[in-house]
């Protein structure tokens, strides 16, 4: 079941944001102060042998500008590439071979300048072709490769990573998304000694090398995550139109074109900047001795000196829409619809009956479901809600959606009516006491199932911290268990309005429809088949209402002084034709 | 823009810091490799204090955990996909959702999904390629009502029509979608490459196969195999206040007692006949970023050199940053975002070698030359002490990870029973540190040399074919004289029939 989603980071926020209930347990959580402004947050949890660790840095995408986006991203890959001490055996001669890299990388940006020029001129179609190079380009990339070299001959290969395995440690990982970036591991309880040291060595003093090939690295993953999905490019369009007039309008991993073109240089400043100790929070939860780890804080991480400047604030704010705006593109895709509204924030007064709105209508016995899904009639397949989930972002703006997949002979109209209904209905009438007492009994037993492991408890306390405080893992639960059927109807009248809202149909590719033509053919005698075959996939993949229709005209006319053996191949044709119209016609409904 | 900031003078500066900063100085050694640990030796829990044999016949594994309030219960069944009837492709699937889904004698569907969301109870069923489960958690104060809930749900389930339309139009939408996602045709083509056309895994349902899939099909299926003979159960948590865990065995062992139906013992999964056959096999596929496979028949889990193949794959690719294919392809290239390889141990029947990345489509044949550069070096070449090293820690040291939680734990030995290893060798997890340590570099060389003959090595590649065929000029590496084989078209296949398509008629 694939209905429109973002990456994968963001996706999990959601999740992770979405507290319990009053009655549930607390993480008892001991939060210090370092001189240097770090935050740290003990939590111990002695079950299994070993520490979940990890610190949050309060930057994304949010803080990026057009022409640099994706380098809270890039610059999440660069924080595995080694410090001083760790990733090179000369690291004098390592720095050299960066700063010599770097003077021609400066010329090659001013062979780049030239290509994008000839390409709006029209003299290259695509600037990413290994064709479109200029000579000097070429002259300077194998120079370039020759430093590429001599750098690996002295590397000591991801030697950050591999003292942390030999040690036993596991799941390093990072994430970015549009608020915030964190790094994690799990290491044995006597290692946490470790963990201080490889942290603090990173944050101190990290070289970034191997820049060039991580930056396609992250085009790969671009590539991967967005280019080759069928509706990747297609969400990235909406979320950016959706987001308009916000530094949420460009996605997470970066516009091709600027993570092409990241600078190690805007790398640099982009580390002062929001990398100071700050701007971080670190969070250990397991089995570790308190005192020790406040030790060890200090030691390590008070090395730190303090930011020269405060991270700068995130100013604009989202405009006010007033209109109800559609979006519609096709894929390789079964139909789906998604209706988008502008809300409130993480940690706004109004977020959590907004939460608690989405979960009445979410599940197989949400109110989604029961009108969408199960109904004799229905028109999707699977439906679902979210308040700052798919339709992400938390913490500077908020969204409320809801998406699903259109039935079979059902259009992504069929689809957006009939959850705007559901709407409707939650404004007309308060939620009867036993509905929403469903959902909070829900979110209370949520509360318990998310304390079960180390690691999650540790992602949800860096979550929280990075879209506003770790406590809200705390009182959010009891603020979901406060809200009333009225409040309920007041948000639903408040947000989940007209001119507050985006509506976006996405229908499948013409021609990429699943062709059952084998069987269909079957009837059609042997000598003609080829012939059917052929105007068959012309049909499908015909994009003109209009022909289509005059070609249905031309086709009845004639079967019936055609042979009956031809009549079936006409028939089947008329048939296909009508199909391909009834597909363009929805995708042109508004 | 192009003033240089180097980290040498953020290095110095931090070096400041740290002068003016630090509390002790000297406290902080230079190298981690120079800080000491305190000694810490992890020893795994053993099956046999969680394991017993219930009077109504199933093996359970239970264990207390009250830091919650909650009960998780794991019912594992023996039967799979494999027990799809020809023609009846999708029965197992559909039957193990709705065992849960489709209402019970006492309730309808309706009257079910109702009662478990306002007790905030889960419960989910399924059967796999392996396996059925049928798994519920919930809080402990509900324990009794969910008990006798999941007893209608394995004994009397209702199967409701309706829900079966319903389940059966979900199915049909996903099947719908077959051929959007490359990842999808890659797996689905690895699988026919691997085990052939005929073998159960690449069975599929098609759109006739489910239309013809009747509720007394479904009522069959269940009276057949959902039986106490076919079961390994798993309980653990807070089994309510004053309840011990003989009480809660008690609870377990009613669960299965006086079973209605006389079902059959599931047979075992039927071992492929299929050998992979050597080439390079192309999907063509309009996309910018294409997706490799390099495959090569591997070992069963209990073959005597698999410890060694596992270290083996760990340092050539299964390690991640700290392996050879990542380090080349991802990190020194730069031409994939994720590279490695896999060398799962086949449970039932020998398992695949595979290595794998994602690269622009026009330079896949270089990536894939690296790959298979590395595969030799390893094969012709000892690893060093420090991969050897690094890559029995990432296995010894990161063991208690397995058992982290006691839900957690129970499943590993629900597994381990299932499986039937627990049989064979009930202290696996006792030995395992020793077995690993006991790998030299000769051990991993020489299951190199067994399993890694890359002149044997089948490629799959998906992606725009005639940028597969064009590389970049700058690696100007021919995909075709990687392989041995021939070079294969794989049309694609319509998504309601599987049968491949005409390759004018693919897109």
């Amino acid at each position: 079941m694939k209905i429109r989603r973002r990456t994968l980071v963001a996706a999990a926020v959601a999740a992770l944001l979405l507290g319990g209930p009053a009655a549930a347990q607390e993480v008892k959580g001991e939060e210090h102060v370092l001189p240097n402004g770090m935050k740290l947050l003990l939590v111990y949890r002695p079950d299994e042998p070993s520490v979940a660790a990890g610190w949050v840095a309060r930057v994304g995408s949010v803080n990026e500008r057009v022409g640099m986006t994706g380098i809270s991203h890039l610059f999440e890959h660069m924080m595995f590439k080694g410090t001083t001490t760790l990733g090179s055996k000369d690291p004098k001669r390592d720095l050299e071979i960066i700063a010599e890299q770097e003077k021609l990388r400066d010329e090659m940006r001013a062979e780049e300048s030239k290509m994008r020029a000839a390409l709006r001129r029209g003299e290259v179609d695509d600037i990413t072709k290994p064709e479109s190079r200029t000579p000097r380009y070429k002259e300077l990339d194998a120079k370039f490769d020759l430093l590429v070299k001599e750098q690996r001959d002295l590397l000591v290969k991801n030697e950050f990573d591999r003292i942390y395995t030999k040690n036993g440690a596991s799941g390093m990982n990072a994430g970015t998304t549009n608020d915030l970036t964190l790094y994690f591991i799990t290491v044995p309880k006597n290692k946490l000694e470790l963990w201080f040291w490889m942290e603090s060595d990173r944050l101190r003093d990290p070289v970034f090398r191997e820049f060039y090939a991580e930056r396609d690295v992250v085009y790969e993953e671009r590539r991967l995550g967005v280019e080759s999905t069928p509706t990747g490019r297609l969400d990235e369009a909406f979320d950016s139109i959706f987001w308009h007039s916000t530094p949420y309008t460009w996605p997470v991993i970066g516009y091709a074109s600027d993570v092409a073109n990241i600078t190690k240089a805007q790398a640099d400043d982009y580390f002062a900047t929001y990398y100071a100790p700050n701007n971080l929070t670190a969070v250990l939860v397991g089995d570790f001795d308190k005192a020790e780890a406040l030790k060890l804080a200090s030691e390590y991480f008070g090395r730190i000196p303090r930011g020269k400047v405060a991270p700068p604030e995130v100013i604009t704010l989202p405009a006010k829409w007033q209109y109800d705006l559609r979006f519609e593109g096709e894929a390789d895709t079964n139909p789906t619809a998604e209706i988008r509204w502008h809300t409130v924030p993480f940690q706004h007064k109004d977020s959590y009956a907004l939460s608690v709105l989405a979960e009445l209508l979410n599940g197989r016995t949400g109110r989604l479901y029961k009108s969408m899904v199960l109904p004799a009639d229905a028109v999707a397949t699977e439906a679902r809600a979210s308040h700052n989930g798919m339709g992400a972002p938390a913490k500077y703006a908020g969204s409320f959606n809801v998406a699903a997949e259109a039935k079979e002979g059902k259009t992504p109209a069929d689809v957006a009516r009939t959850a705007l209904a559901e709407i409707e209905r939650l404004k007309a009438e308060p939620v009867p006491a036993e509905e929403l007492q469903k959902v909070k009994n829900n979110i209370a037993a949520g509360s318990f199932r998310r304390l079960t492991s180390n690691f999650f408890i540790l992602l949800q306390l860096l979550f929280n911290e990075g879209s506003g405080e770790w406590k809200e893992m705390n009182e959010g639960p009891k603020k979901l268990d406060a809200v009333t059927a009225a409040d309920v109807q007041r948000v639903a009248r408040t947000y989940l309005v007209k001119d507050n809202q985006a509506t976006a149909f996405v229908t499948r590719k013409a021609g990429s429809a699943p062709a059952d033509d084998d069987a269909a053919l079957a009837g059609v005698p042997e000598q003609i088949r080829p012939m059917i075959k052929q105007s068959l996939q012309r049909l499908a993949a015909e994009t003109d209402a209009a022909k289509l229709k005059d070609g249905i005209a031309k086709m009845e006319a004639q079967a019936g002084q055609v042979p009956p053996d031809v009549k079936k191949g006409i028939e089947l044709l008329v048939a296909k034709a009508r199909e391909r119209l009834a597909e363009l016609e929805t995708a042109g409904k508004k | 823009m192009k003033t240089m900031k180097t980290p040498g003078r953020t290095s110095s500066l931090a070096l400041l810091g740290a002068l003016l900063l630090a509390p002790a100085a000297g406290a902080v050694p230079p190298h981690p490799d120079k800080l000491t640990f305190p000694k810490f030796t992890y020893a795994p829990p053993s099956a046999k204090e969680y394991r017993t044999v219930l009077k109504s016949g199933p093996v359970a594994y239970v264990a207390e955990d009250r830091e919650l309030p909650l009960v998780s219960l794991t019912v594992t069944l023996r039967g799979g996909t494999y027990l799809d009837p020809a023609g009846k492709e999708g029965l197992a699937e559909l039957a193990g959702y709705l065992l849960a889904r489709g209402g019970t004698k006492s309730k309808t569907a309706e009257q079910l999904e109702e009662r478990l969301a306002f007790l905030a109870a889960q419960i989910n069923s399924s059967y796999g390629i392996d396996r059925g489960s049928v798994s519920m958690s919930l809080l402990a104060k509900d324990l009794d009502e969910g008990l006798a809930i999941l007893r209608e749900v394995l004994t009397d389930p209702r199967f409701q029509d309706d829900k079966l339309t319903l389940r059966k139009g979900q199915l049909l939408s996903d099947m719908k979608s077959r051929n959007d996602d490359t990842a999808d045709i890659e797996a689905r083509e690895r699988g026919f490459l691997t085990f052939g056309e005929g073998y159960y895994l690449n069975r599929y349902t098609t759109k006739t196969s489910l239309d013809g899939i009747t509720r007394d099909d479904l009522v069959a299926f269940h009276r057949r195999w959902v039986d106490p003979k076919n079961v390994v159960v798993a309980a653990s948590g807070d089994f309510g206040k004053g309840v011990t865990r003989a009480q809660m065995i008690g609870k377990l062992d009613a669960l299965f007692a006086r079973w209605p139906y006389k079902g059959e013992a599931a047979p075992s999964v039927p071992k492929p006949a299929h050998a992979l056959a050597p080439g390079l096999y192309l999907v063509d596929k309009d996309v910018n970023q294409g997706r490799v496979s390099v495959m090569l028949p591997a070992l069963q889990r209990d073959d005597p050199d698999y410890d060694a193949a596992l270290l083996m794959n760990d340092v050539l690719g299964g390690g991640g940053f700290t392996s050879r294919i990542t380090n080349r392809v991802r990190s020194d290239e730069g031409l994939a975002y994720s590279a490695g390889s896999g060398l799962p141990g086949g449970v039932w029947f020998p398992g695949t070698f595979r290595a794998s990345f994602q690269s622009k489509v026009r330079t896949c044949a270089f990536a894939t030359q690296i790959v298979l550069e590395e595969m030799k070096r390893i094969r012709e070449a000892e690893v060093t002490d420090e991969e050897l090293r690094t890559a029995k820690s990432s296995f010894v040291d990161t063991l208690s990870r397995r058992f982290s939680s006691k839900a957690q734990t129970m499943g590993v030995f629900v597994d381990e029973e299932f499986t039937g290893r627990f049989a064979r060798q009930p202290d696996y997890f006792a030995g395992y540190a020793a077995r690993i340590e006991k790998v030299t570099k000769a051990d991993v060389k020489r299951v190199a040399e067994r399993l890694l003959a890359t002149d044997r090595v089948a490629v799959l590649a998906v992606g725009k074919k005639d940028d597969l065929l064009n590389p970049d000029p700058k690696h100007p590496v021919k995909f075709p004289e990687l392989t041995a084989g021939k070079v294969t078209d794989v049309p694609l296949r319509d998504p309601l029939t599987m049968k491949p398509m005409a390759p004018a008629a693919a897109k």
